[in-house]
């Protein structure tokens, strides 16, 4: 069951899963982002939080991605129950 | 007949173990002109046809905006390259597709290989390469890297496409859905306008690039004489799909990418089964909550120990091999100018470029090592908090720490930094880590000034503010240098995989040979300029040589016992190397830049031997530990402590005679610390940053900064009531 809210990625907790609605960067970052596959409807999972805190290592597209707390800011997601 | 193929992959698809497992032994490192990202290129011979094989840099994409996608996108779109051989990691199919479907628009024969099948198939992922050889309208050649396995299949197929036999190549391009196609047509047409743009990158992948809203392609489009029209069809474009479509030109073409890279992988490949890999167990421990620091604290400490303790014992064979060396080409040959610059300046010149590289090997070999294993991502990932506090990256860290070994090879370690602005940033503040050379000039210093728990605090104190001024510098730079946001940190951590030991071994013995090649001949020439300065013209004088000819014949005809004779003959050759350097240009340079230092080095101006700090301080400029022996020279004082005195003659030398005082010894080390990097890390920096310009950078910064603080020691010092 998905919800409908769109929350930032950085407010997922390790172990949720997520589907991607929309990246708010802009600029290269944006791009890198469209590119490491952070496009609309895709699964994600967060995976961890480095042992500081940030930043995080999520799944995506099968691949284990980290991302900072400033990048995963700027991508709306809605959790997937 | 020959033929070029550009080795095209994502990075860790195992590119590199290809393009050495294709070429053997016949490769050649070297840089892309005018960046410092390497070129790696070599030949095969297959059927009688010599194929040339340039491996790229690993690029998830060919947007051109780090230097590794310039360099790639630069390369595949020029003319000299035949033959697209993309390398496709079976693992990790769907995201190494996204760069295919790039490398498709370039509009030249594209091969693929499917490597690390056997990872794919330990995941429980196999692939129907027939299905994938017809949805790619290319060759695909299954391979494993490491093992050589379908390396023959791949070379006997590069030989027949290139003698043209192989026509398994068809033009696929992805469908971007109708809207897109048709914007992209008109955009096309303007393009065609300017037959010089269109001669340099297929209209379409342009096309495709400025809906992306690419910068690089718009600044070719902007040089266009047809720039204006194809502006307005753009901005059209835009107008058109934004609304239409509910998303930018950038979204949509990511998503038709991945479109067509999902559903390519849905047809030709099994899902994965949902079980713990061996990378996620390892992960598990490797960068766990708690454990994850002190594991990695200490891989860290078994990198540095066996650098720099294991490392130091070549370095020392070849250090004393070198004085051997000199000492008996002294002995020798007759004293004067030729044996000088061989004794003094040749000999230690070389010495002073060869120990540098066992370290040098061992260091890249460890950090070549964690990198091929996966480790070097999740040191960047468990230590990125604490550096991008400081303004750097989680690749920094380990250069940094590095550095309190050995400026040189941790300037060479920030090569792992894939991002420039990181890179650089790293490279400039890494001298600041005081280095195991300049503990030996603390440790003579404050053991002569301080009481023994004093002077540990100080050398301790050396080292914090080292690294301090490390993170201040870091975030000034950072803000001062590179105003633009910094760089994203969006980084893969690649499945752990057990690295081949001969590339390892390739890759030190690389990274060994080119620093003798390029930075040795710097290192070099910077050595024997500083011993013409602090030799001439007493050298060339033959009344003093003479008279140190007759002075050691004297001794001879003593007859003393050997001990004693061969004391008073190294007191004669220090008296007569003292007079020499307290002579020469640079001893009249240092008188003349005296007055630059004496705010830090004499307060009071009540030192007549001020001068002689900066004929050290010149010396260390090639070495630091060299400001040591150096003083020896000038002062006419052993360093060597002799039995059952805590000082050595050079200390109770600078003790009694030299004027300083543990305030101003205490700026001299601070001095020390920051004045300027040694040559061996300037060279290595000019080598890195890749223009002579950071490398005078950093030595404008350093003196400057470190005559400030020292000065600042000088005033807060007597502020407190120290003298």
């Amino acid at each position: 069951m998905t919800q409908n809210l769109s929350i930032p990625l950085s407010d997922l907790q390790p172990g949720d899963q997520g589907e991607v609605d929309q990246v708010k960067a802009q600029g290269q970052i944006r791009q890198r982002l469209l590119e490491m596959g952070f496009i609309r409807g895709v699964r994600l999972r967060v995976e961890k939080l480095a042992p500081l805190g940030d930043p995080m290592e999520l799944v995506i597209k099968g691949y284990h991605l980290s991302l900072r707390r400033d990048e995963s800011a700027c991508i709306l997601v809605h959790k997937v129950v | 007949m020959s033929l070029t193929i550009a080795l095209a992959g994502n990075p860790n698809c195992g590119k590199t173990t290809l393009f050495n497992a294709l070429t053997g032994a016949r490769h050649h490192v070297g840089n892309w002109p005018g960046v410092t990202v390497e070129r790696r290129s070599g030949t095969f011979e297959q059927d009688g046809s010599v194929l040339e094989v340039v491996d790229l840099p690993g690029t998830y994409s060919l947007a051109a905006r780090s230097e590794d996608e310039r360099v790639a996108a630069g390369f595949l779109s020029s003319p000299e390259v035949d033959l697209v051989l993309n390398v496709l990691d079976a693992s990790n199919l769907e995201r190494n597709l996204y760069l295919s479907t790039q490398l498709l628009e370039l509009g030249k024969p594209v091969a693929f290989v499917l490597n690390m099948v056997d990872d794919a198939e330990a995941r429980g992922v196999r692939i129907d390469v027939a299905a994938l050889e017809t949805l790619l309208g290319g060759p695909v050649i299954p391979t494993v890297g490491n093992r050589e396995q379908g390396i023959p299949e791949l070379k006997v197929l590069l030989a027949a496409m290139a003698r043209g036999e192989s026509n398994r190549c068809r033009r696929i391009t992805v469908d971007y859905g109708h809207d897109i196609e048709g914007e992209l047509a008109k955009l096309e047409t303007e393009i065609r306008r300017d037959e010089k743009l269109e001669a340099a990158t297929p209209p379409r992948w342009l096309a495709l690039q400025l809906l992306e809203n690419n910068a690089e392609a718009k600044r070719r489009v902007a040089e266009s004489h047809a720039s204006e029209a194809i502006s307005q069809q753009l901005a059209k474009s835009f107008a058109f799909l934004e609304p239409h479509l509910g998303a930018d030109g950038a979204t949509l073409i990511a998503e038709r990418r991945y479109g067509f890279a999902h559903g390519l992988v849905k047809e030709v490949a099994t899902a994965p089964e949902e079980r713990l890999t061996p990378t996620a167990r390892l992960d598990a421990v490797l960068t766990h909550r708690w454990l994850g620091i002190p594991i990695f604290v200490a891989i860290l400490a078994a990198v540095y120990s066996v650098s720099f303790i294991l490392g130091k014992i070549p370095q020392d064979w070849i250090a004393e091999g070198f004085k051997t060396l000199a000492d008996f080409a002294g002995a020798r040959l007759p004293a004067g100018e030729l044996t000088s610059l061989l004794v003094d300046g040749v000999i230690p010149g070389v010495s002073a470029v060869i120990v540098f590289v066992p370290v040098i090997m061992i260091l890249m070999g460890c950090i070549a090592f964690l990198e091929d294993t996966g480790y070097m991502a999740r040191a960047a990932f468990i230590m990125d908090r604490l550096m991008h506090v400081m303004g750097l990256h989680g690749k920094s860290f380990i250069p940094l720490i590095m550095g309190s070994g050995c400026n040189v090879p941790a300037v060479q370690a920030a090569r792992t930094i894939e991002s420039r602005q990181d890179r650089l940033i790293t490279i400039l503040v890494t001298p600041l880590v005081s280095c195991s050379a300049r503990l030996q000039v603390f440790i003579v210093i404050a053991g002569t000034f301080f009481t023994p728990f004093k002077a540990a605090l100080a050398i301790i104190g050396m080292h914090f503010l080292g690294l301090t001024l490390a993170v201040l510098m870091g975030r000034m730079l950072r803000s001062a240098l590179f105003s633009g946001p910094s760089s994203p940190f969006v980084m893969e951590l690649p499945p752990y995989r057990l690295p081949v030991l001969k590339a390892t071994l390739v890759h030190m013995w690389e990274k060994g040979s080119i620093f003798l090649t390029r930075a040795g001949t710097t290192i070099f020439a910077g050595a024997t300029l500083i011993w013409f300065l602090s030799r001439y013209p007493g050298i060339a004088n033959r009344e003093w040589t003479a008279e140190y000819l007759q002075q050691r014949q004297a001794v001879a005809t003593l007859n003393l016992p050997q001990a004693e004779a061969e004391d008073r003959l190294r007191a004669l050759q220090l008296a007569h190397e003292s007079r020499i350097v307290n002579t020469s240009l640079a001893a009249r340079l240092g008188q003349k830049a005296s007055p630059l230092l004496r705010p830090i080095l004499d307060p009071d101006h009540k030192r007549p031997e001020a001068w002689k700090d900066v004929i050290a301080l010149t010396a260390g400029f090639v070495a630091k530990e060299i400001v040591v022996s150096t003083m020896a020279v000038i002062h006419q004082a052993s360093e060597e402590p002799k039995e059952g005195e805590r000082l050595s003659p050079l200390q109770v030398a600078l003790r009694d005679n030299s004027g300083l005082s543990p305030l101003t010894a205490l700026a001299f080390m601070v001095f020390t610390l920051i004045y300027t990097p040694c040559l061996g890390t300037v060279a290595m920096i000019r080598r890195e940053a890749g223009t002579w310009g950071w490398a005078g950078f950093t030595i404008v910064y350093g003196l400057a900064l470190g005559w400030g603080l020292a000065w600042i020691t000088v005033v807060a010092g007597r502020a407190l009531g120290f003298a």
